[in-house]
């Protein structure tokens, strides 16, 4: 192999190196609206799995959770007056009494008002 | 006998009634907090879905965030911070619980006025006592929060890796903002 060959190879490597690096730095988060579900819920049952343990599997995972609209808040959804669901932006035509199939990541167990919360929702039906 | 139940039943709505007035709250806070270095990447999150409530008769104040709720620019940044620093799966929920001195609800009005509020910090399974100001003020019935304080990594256990710690501040900056209303 001559000088050059090296120097080529060299050059090319580090390219790649650097790309993949950057890649991993600099990767895109997670979009939940295009996430299939990992489990289908309804409010009652998804309150019950936090209510026994705060720190379960859902937490980060993406779920779909039905119910019934309670409150409709700036940027969220209530279904049940248990699960309140965020949205950057609330959709147009829904309204309280709506009964609603919401997916979004699961955020956790808020015990001030016993709610479990999602976030970065989107409504399936 | 009917007159007994009706003049309970006033007596119960009025009850039920001042209750829900006293407790001003809201589900949508917001928390933003940074720990940048000048030249490194940004290190700055904000949760906008932190619970408050207010108790307008005594001054007592809680808020609740959730640790996965918490965004930041970069995913990657967001991964290392709920995996290997907060351990957001151990330990999901950061707890403020605090009593405002002074507190007055008749007093507040649309114009910003300072108060001390004090009280303790629940993150990462440790608890820190917090006294800083609160700024509050009236829009309409909404009661405005608005505070600005630091809390450091190590108070609460929060290791930093000698790695990456030129590139995260000591002293982290937290910014929290509420509208309290019925």
């Amino acid at each position: 192999m001559n000088r050059k060959t090296i120097i080529v190879v060299s050059i090319a490597l580090i390219i790649v190196l650097g790309i993949l690096g950057y890649n991993y730095l600099y990767q895109d988060h997670r979009q939940i609206t295009v996430e299939e579900p990992e489990a289908e819920l309804n409010s009652d049952s998804i309150t019950e799995i936090f209510k026994m343990d705060a720190s379960n599997e859902l937490l980060n995972a993406t779920v779909s959770v039905t119910g019934v609209v309670t409150e409709i808040d700036q940027n969220s959804i209530t279904l049940d007056g248990k699960v309140t669901c965020s949205f950057s932006e609330i959709p147009a035509n829904i309204n309280i009494g709506d009964s609603l199939e919401i997916k979004g990541r699961c955020i956790g167990y808020d015990d001030l008002f016993e709610i479990v919360k999602l976030d970065q929702c989107s409504i399936l039906n | 006998m009917n007159k007994i139940v009706l003049v309970l039943a006033a007596i119960a709505l009025l009850v039920f009634q001042t209750h829900a007035q006293d407790k001003l709250k809201t589900k949508s806070g917001s928390i933003t907090f940074e720990a940048s270095v000048p030249s490194f990447e940004e290190v700055k999150a904000t949760n906008e879905n932190v619970s408050a409530i207010l108790n307008t008769e005594t001054g007592e104040f809680a808020a609740l965030a959730l640790m996965k709720g918490f965004r930041f620019k970069l995913a990657l940044m967001e991964e290392h911070f709920n995996e290997n620093y907060v351990e957001s799966t151990t330990y999901p929920k950061s707890v403020f619980k605090g009593t405002i001195e002074n507190f007055d609800n008749g007093s507040l009005s649309n114009s910003p006025s300072e108060f001390v509020i004090s009280g303790t910090v629940n993150m990462h399974g440790e608890t820190k006592e917090l006294s800083t100001t609160v700024e509050l003020w009236k829009e309409g019935s909404t009661i405005m929060l608005s505070t600005s304080f630091v809390l450091k990594p190590g108070d609460f256990n929060i290791k930093i890796p000698a790695v990456v710690s030129k590139k995260i501040a000591e002293e982290v900056t937290v910014e929290a903002q509420f509208s309290l209303s019925n």
